[in-house]
């Protein structure tokens, strides 16, 4: 009974993979908007197309999904697979097409190859974190088992 | 079998078991009576035999027979998983659908992707908590269950 209040619903299922890709699409716009800031200073112009951002953020959410029901949500894999590195070089290289098609740099290859590389490096710090963040749960919950493991054995 | 119930005023509470030649039934009887801790009991090769609930890593169910697997035997037990469930100490958790682990026979514990968490029990099983159960294990060992 208790086990079928907790089932989550459809709705409760769907939530939690759009939270995360919502999730996920922030990080990468703000990687993108960062990078795009940089491009943008260098240039001599401070100030950014909204047209741009909305271009950005909807290519982010997008890639987002492809990202998490195509390629098996890569950058929070456990360890990188075939599927994964397949994922990668499909994200990195439509982030490039759009940001080339986009006009995001003036319809320069180089810049949207730089971008893509830059795309390329956040992904692997993306993986990086999550992983680390997986470790230092690993160790929490370890330490937590142990306890309840001896809280046990002493009230037996 | 007859079975007499008798009241006394005098003397020590006791059981006389009789039996023409030792049974599982009669095994069975006499282990509760020892009264061995813990113990479920199970079939092995269509003999009957006890399983102390210690001893026993995770059990898993199969097209609706539950199994449980001791670092040197498996099995068979009548009932279903929540049967199981129902009677067992707070050491035991319902892993997934089809699987309850035994949390004092969990090794080490590793956190995954998607919130699922891999379990290694003592014989080197690994076993995956899934998302949907995470949670609950996670405030089991906080001790918030």
């Amino acid at each position: 009974m208790k086990l079928d209040k907790q089932k989550l619903t459809l709705w409760e299922r769907y939530l939690t993979h759009e939270i995360g890709i919502e999730f996920k699409a922030c990080l990468y716009f703000f990687a993108i908007l960062f990078f795009y800031c940089v491009y943008r200073m260098i240039n001599g112009v401070f100030n950014a197309d909204m047209i741009h951002m909305a271009e950005m953020i909807l290519a982010c959410y997008i890639i987002g999904y492809i990202q998490v029901f195509l390629f098996n949500n890569f950058d929070e894999a456990d360890k990188l697979g075939g599927r994964e590195y397949a994922g990668i070089a499909v994200c990195t290289c439509l982030y490039g097409l759009v940001s080339f098609f986009g006009n995001w740099f003036d319809r320069s290859i180089f810049v949207s190859l730089i971008l893509a590389a830059y795309i390329l490096f956040t992904y692997f710090c993306v993986f990086l974190i999550y992983r680390s963040k997986r470790r230092i749960d690993d160790k929490k919950l370890n330490e937590e088992l142990k306890l309840f493991q001896t809280e046990h054995k002493k009230s037996e | 079998m007859r079975i007499d119930i008798q009241k006394t005023d005098t003397g020590e509470e006791s059981i006389v078991i009789r039996y023409h030649e030792p049974n599982p039934l009669v095994d069975r009887i006499a282990g509760i009576l020892r009264n061995e801790g813990n113990v479920i009991w199970g079939r092995l090769d269509d003999v009957s035999v006890a399983v102390k609930t210690d001893d026993i890593l995770y059990l898993e169910s199969v097209e609706d027979k539950v199994f449980a697997y001791t670092l040197d035997k498996v099995v068979r037990l009548d009932g279903s998983l929540n049967t199981f469930m129902q009677s067992c100490d707070e050491t035991f958790f319902r892993c997934s659908k089809s699987m309850v682990i035994n949390v004092n026979r969990v090794t080490a514990l590793k956190s995954l992707s998607s919130n699922r968490i891999d379990a290694c029990m003592e014989g080197g099983e690994h076993i995956l908590i899934s998302r949907r159960y995470a949670s609950e294990f996670r405030r089991m060992l906080k001790g918030e269950r």
